[in-house]
């Protein structure tokens, strides 16, 4: 197992109970999704796994987290990435001030030297053709679409074993929110990398997860296979907007169906 | 006429030495975004520590000035380490109070350890007047000005061409990426205070060579702030320009409005300048802007 999440308690500011019992697990070379509404824990438990929890005053209170087998709990970021292990936070946030280059070259800060990070940024730069002739660009005034390549392009510098992707398709566009997953996709193909997508667009995220889980108030709530939670009504209720009657519901609706329905209730 | 462009050649070159010391100010606020308000007090201690080291060791300059510097580099990552790392997460308040804490603290060690007397800063660097034309500097200004020059090329290059350099922008850019990226945020502060330490013991050097000194000329620390803060606070290249800027602005004060004023009004003129730059454009000319795409 690659990543294995046993009843995980985080706590922040030693007052603020926010996971209460979290338990996933990732093999290696798998995409698997972790579904949710807004403040259901599932940022949180990406930090939990990465170690920037500490950085925002949280701790790991509870259960073990596991990496390769060996428990990570209290493990400092950098000995994670090292290890292979990178997060990439929600908000594509990328150095703004820095150009795509200096961006991707800092993003392969735990390579060896000068010679393997050029060799990763080649391999980067084949994965996102786009970023090439960007690279001298100051990067704050990239789209939205291309700062998303270049931070997944930068964790992907590290040449890391599991990515942890916190909502990449947030404010993008259909066509570019498909070609990010086909991209996870043909990395999870081409050099085996796994990842644990964080995504409120289920639909996406599911067509690409070998499986899925879908926390709930710091809960995991639900878990299947891709397929399983494609079809699974509520997940349908909740993130396609679509009713089992088949009529379309407004995403309105749907946001207030969704705070009186428990998940397995 | 002539004395003119004395007063601007000369106020250029003061210029360019509070620029080296507001860059030894803006490496540890790029990487730590702390405002360092006993930056000043660090370069007197530069100062005392060469002093220590040629005047009452007797060790000669070549050994001296390296040990010196050294001694200041340590100093750095150790202020860094004993008295700012325990603050880490605190209030940018905690922060102000503590470097300002520093200040007092720096001052009164400094007074116990080499008394208030007026002290003869050695002269490490040749004293005889450079003329150029009609023109004359003080050559320790003009060597001040080459090395300030070459410090912010070789730190514009640092900090934009090496990796090291990248992963400290970095860091000042963003504390969370840099740490998801696997950066020690820590260690880079800790470089940022240890490079600032050598840079004032640096300018300590070029200001006070062969002067009298008291624990006093600290306050060339304040006259820096200015020039950081007309830079923008993380530009290094911006901090030349800011140097040049007030240097010769306090020059043209001290030419045309001293003799009005009867004295004085040079040396309040770089903190005119600051007030003026704070009401008008808070970032500086050549700061971090925050990017708002359209
Ligand atoms: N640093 C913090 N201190 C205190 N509480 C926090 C902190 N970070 C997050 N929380 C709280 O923890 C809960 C879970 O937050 P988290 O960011 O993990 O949710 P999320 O599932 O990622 O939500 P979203 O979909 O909106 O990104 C929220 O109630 C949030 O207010
Ligand atoms: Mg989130």
């Amino acid at each position: 197992m690659l990543l294995e999440l046993n009843n995980v308690e985080v706590v922040y500011s030693d007052v603020i109970l926010v996971l209460k019992g979290v338990s996933l697990s990732v093999e290696a070379g798998q995409i698997v999704a972790l579904l949710g509404a807004n403040g259901a824990g599932k940022t949180t438990t990406l930090k939990a796994i990465s170690g920037l929890l500490r950085s925002e005053d949280g701790k790991v209170t509870g259960g073990s987290i596991r990496f390769q087998g060996v428990p990570i709990h209290a493990e400092e970021p950098q000995n994670l990435v090292r290890r292979g292990l990178v997060q990439v936070i929600e908000g594509r946030r990328i150095l703004p001030h820095m150009t795509v280059e200096q961006n991707l070259l800092v993003g392969g800060k735990v390579q060896k030297g000068r010679v393997e990070r050029r060799q990763m940024l080649d391999k980067v730069y084949g994965y996102f053709p786009k970023l090439v002739n960007l690279r001298a660009r100051v990067s704050g005034y990239l789209s939205g679409g291309e700062q998303q390549m270049l931070v997944i392009g930068r964790a992907l510098m590290a040449g890391p074993r599991l990515i942890l992707l916190d909502e990449p398709s947030l404010g993008l566009a259909p066509m570019t929110v498909t070609e990010i997953f086909e991209l996870v996709e043909r990395l999870r193909r081409q050099e085996g990398i796994a990842f644990l997508v964080v995504e409120q667009n289920a639909n996406v995220a599911l067509a690409v997860a070998d499986h899925g889980y879908v926390m709930e108030n710091g809960r995991i709530v639900l878990y299947g296979t891709g397929p399983e939670l494609r079809e699974n009504e509520d997940i349908k209720e909740f993130y396609m907007g679509m009713s089992i009657s088949g009529h379309g519901k407004s995403f309105k609706d749907v946001k207030h169906y969704k705070r009186r329905k428990r998940w397995l209730g | 006429m002539l004395s003119l462009l004395s007063y601007v050649a000369n106020g250029a070159l003061t210029g360019l030495l509070y620029a080296l010391i507001a860059m030894s100010f803006v490496i540890i606020y790029r990487s730590a975004r702390v405002f360092n308000f006993a930056q000043g007090e660090i370069v007197i201690v530069g100062a005392f520590l060469v002093w220590t080291f040629m005047s009452a060791f007797d060790l000669p300059v070549w050994v001296s000035v390296p040990l010196a510097l050294l001694s200041s580099l340590l100093l750095g990552v150790l202020i860094e380490r004993l008295i700012l790392r325990p603050l880490v997460g605190e209030e940018l308040f905690a922060f102000v109070m503590v470097t300002i804490g520093l200040l007092i603290f720096i001052r009164g060690v400094v007074l116990v350890a080499w008394g208030p007397e007026v002290r003869f800063f050695p002269a490490v660097l040749p004293m005889a007047a450079v003329k150029v034309g009609p023109l004359v500097f003080d050559r320790a200004l003009v060597i001040g000005a080459a090395v300030t020059l070459v410090v912010a090329a070789a730190a514009s290059w640092f900090f934009n061409r090496t990796q090291l350099g990248l992963e400290m922008t970095a860091v000042a850019e963003d504390h969370q990426i840099a740490l998801s990226l696997g950066i020690s945020v820590k260690r880079s502060i800790a470089v940022a205070w240890g490079i600032s330490g050598l840079l004032s013991t640096l300018a300590a050097i070029i200001f006070l060579n062969g002067k009298g000194m008291t624990f006093l000329a600290s306050d060339i620390g304040f006259a820096a702030l200015p020039v950081a803060l007309l830079a923008g606070l993380e530009s290094i290249g911006g901090v030349v320009l800011g140097g040049l800027i007030v240097g010769i602005a306090v020059g043209l004060a001290a030419y045309f409005l001293d003799p009005i004023f009867h004295g004085g009004v040079a040396a309040v003129f770089p903190f005119v300048i600051m007030v003026v730059i704070l009401l008008i454009r808070p970032t500086g000319l050549f700061g971090w802007k925050t990017i708002e795409r359209i």
